[in-house]
């Protein structure tokens, strides 16, 4: 069992935590896709590299939390924090990092000129929608659609 | 935050521009191909950005708490000298790594590795004309001989690998794989750099490095990320990627990245005059830690590849097994894997300069054995450089006495330029500077 007294840091994310980011996905998924990860890492660092945030306990990375600032999308033109990827290891869950490293985004957000977060959850996740709820996340009048494209002929 | 931007005059932005077209010539096809590897991302801007409402307050050092200084002559003559000092070395390592990338940047194998190198070329080049800007907007003659701001660009824009201010920018690249672990490693210390003097003293200065630091970010990505792919193709019996190439890389470059934090002893000066808030052997420790995490990273990388079955504790486990017994692991040795080097490695200044210290921390009394273990731990083609030359012959003077550390810290060679009216010139010679007189 990991040390619970243990202090957590709340920091911007690095290319070092890469590692840390593949173990924590693989723990939550059972899938090791560190491809995925050093693009999206690569993605945020260029982008915006103070907004996304880990938690760190005793030198380890035990959480992330990766988002950007944004505007145009979706015909909003002014900036928005959008939140897009979030994983806490399973050992140091309750311990409000989530909280923590959203408190952190937001504020880089807020120092940005952002007004608004958003985000999108699956609704056949109950525990990321309840999450995302308690941190005061509500429904947007904007609505995520989709459809299956059809095959090409 | 918010970031203001502003540009050069005229004639000097365009000085800036003719120097890229001789030193970037893949530029165009950046801009061009933008969209397509760093697709939304804010298109690239040749041009200098202040961070807007920082501190007005002096943080550390002898003027703590009093308004930072605006223009040059708000500084003491000292202070003034010191820190233009550091603005002409900083533009120097941003022209300086340019010029670098540029001699092996064709030689990538991957389109994306030579996209990410390209970018960070041109906000390399960003960088300098930022140095450029802080420079030229200010009146530093009183304290720089009289030279005038533009010839000081003419200058920094004059040197070439060889002659600029640190030498970790006087080394030529030898393949792609220098290309990434001078980003991984040489970049990092400019992450270092910009981060203490995010605190300057002198306004400007400070307001100029967190847009600078945003970039670096994705620098160090550039580096870090293509050492994990390619460890990733070693671990998995590539025969053109191995685990040796890329360590003989970082045995070349780190001794020179260590070097840039300045003398380990030193670094009070900067404290004192607010510019910086630790010293240089802080800063070095620190690097060093952040090194050895790289390297994990990169040795889990290529453990988890080797070991596909191995969950990600067992990998810890196999790493910690193997940097403790030296041994073998199922096939892979401890040999294997990367390895940070012994901070007093192949040193020529600082601390433990002229010393004869192996990788691993060894020691030798011999000149022609520690050049044996430096040809077996350097790659092959930086052994045939002038630059291991010149290192080797300056050594065994140290060593036999006819030369002190001193003044062998002042031999090494440099290119001085001696003429052209080109802001880019050529005309330049290899010349050696004289060690001074009363040196010790």
């Amino acid at each position: 069992m990991p040390e619970l007294k243990a202090q957590a840091r709340i920091r911007p994310l690095d290319e070092l935590d890469i590692g840390g980011i593949v173990k924590i996905d693989e723990r939550i998924t059972g899938i090791y896709r560190p491809d995925v990860w050093e693009r999206r890492v690569a993605y945020y660092l260029r982008r915006d590299p103070d907004a996304s945030q880990v938690a760190e306990v005793e030198g380890r990375v035990v959480g992330f939390l990766l988002g950007d600032l944004r505007a145009g999308e979706f015909g909003i033109e002014e900036p928005s924090g959008w939140i897009e990827r979030f994983g806490i290891d399973p050992d140091f869950r309750g311990r409000d990092l989530g909280k923590h490293m959203f408190e952190a985004i937001c504020a880089h957000f807020r120092s940005q000129g952002a007004t608004t977060v958003r985000t999108l959850v699956d609704r056949r996740d109950p525990a990321i929608a309840g999450f995302l709820k308690a941190l005061g996340f509500n429904p947007s009048v904007l609505e995520a659609l989709e459809m299956r494209l059809p095959p090409g002929s | 935050m918010k970031v203001g931007q502003t540009t050069l005059e005229k004639k000097y932005h365009d000085a800036v521009e003719h120097w890229r077209r001789h030193w970037m010539p893949d530029y165009d096809s950046l801009l061009s191909g933008w969209e397509r590897y760093f697709p939304k991302d804010e298109p690239f801007c040749l041009c200098a950005k202040l961070e807007l409402g920082t501190s007005e307050l002096v943080k550390i050092g002898d003027h703590t708490g009093e308004k930072k200084r605006l223009r040059p002559d708000e500084l003491t003559e000292e202070e003034a000298k010191h820190l233009l000092a550091i603005i002409r070395a900083q533009a120097s390592t941003e022209f300086g790594s340019i010029q670098q990338h540029a001699g092996t940047l064709h030689r990538a194998a991957d389109d994306e590795d030579r996209f990410w190198v390209l970018r960070v070329m041109a906000e390399e080049l960003r960088h300098g004309y930022q140095m450029f800007h802080l420079l030229l907007s200010q009146d530093w003659t009183h304290v720089s001989g009289g030279v005038k701001g533009e010839e000081m660009v003419e200058e920094i824009l004059s040197m070439q690998t060889g002659s600029h201010v640190l030498d970790a920018f006087n080394l030529e690249y030898d393949s792609f794989i220098d290309n990434i672990c001078f980003a991984a490693i040489i970049d990092r210390v400019g992450k270092y750099q910009l981060t203490m003097q995010k605190v300057c003293a002198y306004k400007p200065m400070a307001d100029s490095m967190p847009p600078m630091l945003r970039e670096e970010a994705f620098h160090l990505a550039a580096g870090v990320i293509p050492l994990r792919r390619w460890a990733q193709r070693a671990a998995q019996g590539d025969p053109l990627v191995t685990m040796h190439v890329i360590q003989k890389s970082m045995n070349k470059w780190l001794p020179r990245g260590l070097e840039m934090f300045g003398d380990e002893r030193g670094g009070d000066t900067n404290v004192k005059f607010g510019f910086k808030d630790m010293k240089n052997r802080d800063a070095q420790d620190l690097y060093i830690e952040e090194i050895r995490r790289m390297v994990r990273d990169i040795n889990a990388r290529y453990l988890r590849a080797r070991f596909p079955a191995y969950g990600p504790e067992k990998v810890e486990q196999v790493l910690d097994d193997l940097e403790r017994s030296r041994g073998r692991h199922d096939g892979v040795g401890f040999e294997d894997l990367i390895h940070m080097s012994d901070r007093r490695f192949f040193r020529r200044k600082g601390e433990p300069a002229w010393t004869m210290v192996g990788v691993d921390g060894e020691e030798y009394k011999d000149v022609d054995a520690y050049v044996t273990h430096l040809s077996k731990h350097l790659p092959e083609a930086y052994l045939t450089t002038r630059d291991m030359r010149m290192y080797v012959e300056t050594l065994r003077k140290v060593v036999a006495g006819e030369l002190s550390v001193k003044d062998a810290i002042m031999k090494m060679p440099r290119l001085k330029r001696v003429g052209g009216a080109c802001p880019c010139s050529r005309a330049v010679r290899w010349v050696i500077e004289e060690p001074a007189a009363k040196s010790s």
